[in-house]
Order: structure tokens, then sequence, then C-alpha cells
């Protein structure tokens, strides 16, 4: 039987979120946070035809700038890695060329950001292309990261032990990440990650609770935090079946 | 070849005779003007 895992939210916002799970080890949430950045499949632009570039940057370079835009990845089961998007853009200067020029052919396939430029055109310059977007992992290229900003860190037991000496120094006592105080989670940033704001006057004590990881996750806006972690584990698990089947006689 | 002329910015087309000059205005400067194919590039 699978052991129990629990899992708290901490702070959940759409692309952002912070997490407690408690009851995994060290290398099972390792591979939860590398699964998240390089194996969960992303659209990306990977292939630009140029119509038109009289701007003063190469059409190799602006098509590595394309390729790093983020753009919404469809539901899964709507696209298997390999199949494209098309999406267009022609913009004339002068002005700049933004991520929300391009109109995509598929409305599930879009950029996520609207607002990041590709670049300056002055007077007369044109930027006209067609890019094609491909669904691919993060270990392929950086361009399909859906999880940036991944990682996880020891949930931290904080326990008061006694009153310091009247006559010590007080000197700050940072820490980073999430505690948990009397079985309550608190986020270091509420005490400026310092506690002897939290505990002034205090000895305090701290140690790692075993086996209880905060993560903290980012996505690049392809997709919410929630459907990247589920890619995530559902990509472990593909593999860990694969491995099964792989080894059984 | 179509290039233009960088003096008078006017379209030239050269042939092998002509020599590299603007038959409008002499200028010995030309620019070679971009090519209308479709480039595809490969994101890298």
């Amino acid at each position: 039987m699978a052991p129990a895992y629990d899992v708290e939210f901490v702070e959940r916002e759409e692309r952002k979120a912070r997490f407690l799970v408690r009851g995994v080890t060290p290398a099972f949430a390792n591979g939860i946070r590398r699964a998240m950045v390089a194996d969960v499949p992303t659209m990306a632009i990977d292939e630009v035809r140029f119509i038109e570039n009289s701007s003063v940057m190469f059409d190799e370079q602006i098509a590595l700038r394309m390729g790093l835009i983020p753009l919404t990845t469809p539901p899964e089961g709507e696209f298997v890695e390999g199949d494209t998007v098309t999406l267009a853009i022609d913009v004339e200067g002068p002005g700049t060329a933004y991520s929300g020029d391009f109109v995509s052919s598929d409305e599930l396939v879009k950029p996520a950001d609207l607002n990041v430029p590709i670049i300056d055109l002055k007077d007369g310059q044109r930027l006209e292309a067609e890019a094609d977007a491909a669904m691919d992992r993060g270990k392929s290229h950086a361009r399909h990261q859906g999880g940036v900003a991944v990682g996880y860190r020891h949930l931290q037991r904080v326990e008061v032990v006694g009153d310091r000496d009247q006559f010590e120094d007080e000197e700050p006592h940072i820490v980073r990440g999430v505690i948990e105080d009397d079985g309550e989670l608190v986020p270091t940033s509420e005490f400026d990650h310092d506690l002897t704001v939290r505990y002034p006057g205090k000895e305090v004590r701290i140690e790692d609770v075993p086996n209880a990881f905060v993560f903290h996750v980012e996505t690049d806006g392809s997709f919410s935090v929630e459907e990247l972690v589920t890619r995530a584990i559902d990509s472990l698990e593909q593999r860990a079946r694969e491995l099964e089947d792989a080894v059984q006689l | 070849m179509s290039y233009k002329c960088s003096r008078c910015k006017r379209d030239v087309e050269l042939d092998e005779y002509g020599g590299v000059r603007c038959p409008y205005c002499g200028h010995r400067v030309l620019l070679k003007e971009r090519s209308r194919d479709v480039k595809e590039v490969s994101v890298h």
C-alpha cells in the first residue's frame, strides 16, 4: 500500500504556490522537482519562417526571442508531443512588436503574457513571420520548461527552550522558508525572516522536520501550478510503470 | 541581382557588363537588398 501523504497549501495563486508535503523521502521530493522542471511537455515556438525582417536584429536572434515566449499549453489529451500550431505576426514600425501581436491558429495555444517585447521597430521597419509551436519537454530545451523557480526546503520546527541571557547581544537569527510553531505553519516572510522578531528575548531551537518539504513552485504561465504539479507526478508515475513493465520477467 | 544605390536610394539591376555603378546617379556604392525568399529558421 502506498504511504499516506499530507499536502497543505501555505500560499496559492494561479502561477505561484507554496505547499507542504509530509511523508515523502528527500529522493522523492527531488524527483517531483526534477519532473516539474524537465518532464512536463509544454508548447513553445521552435520553427520560424521569416517573410520580412527589416529590423536591426538577425532572423536567428528574433527566432530565439520568439522561442522563449511562454505559450499556453492545451489541456492533457488535446495535443501530443510533436503536434504543431502556427502563429503569425505582422508588425510595422515605428513601434514595438510584442508577444501579444501573435495571431494563433488555435485558441488553446496563445502567448501566456501579451507584453513580452520581441523587437523595437523604427520607422519603415517591418517584421512579418510565421512560427510553428511544438510540444516538447524541458529536458530538450529551456523554452519547453513549464516550471520555473521550482524548489523545496525542509519544514523547520521552532521550539522555545528558554529565555535568552540578559547580557547577550541581540543578533538577528535569519531563517528562510516556512516554520512550524506548535503545529501552525508560518512563512518566515511574516516576521522578516528573523526569529528574534517573532521570539524577542527567547532562546529557540530549530530542527528540520523529517520527511516534510515545503515546495515553492512557479510556472511560466503555460498552465496553473496545480496542472504543473499533477502533470509532473503523472509523468513520474508513467516512468515508474514503464520501468516496472521493463523489468518484469 | 537587385541592389539599392546608397546615394539616390533607387533600385538598381546589375548585369555582367555594366560594372558596379548606379545608372541614375553614377554612384559606385550599392547595397544588396534582402532576398524575397521566405527564410526558415529553427530556434536553438
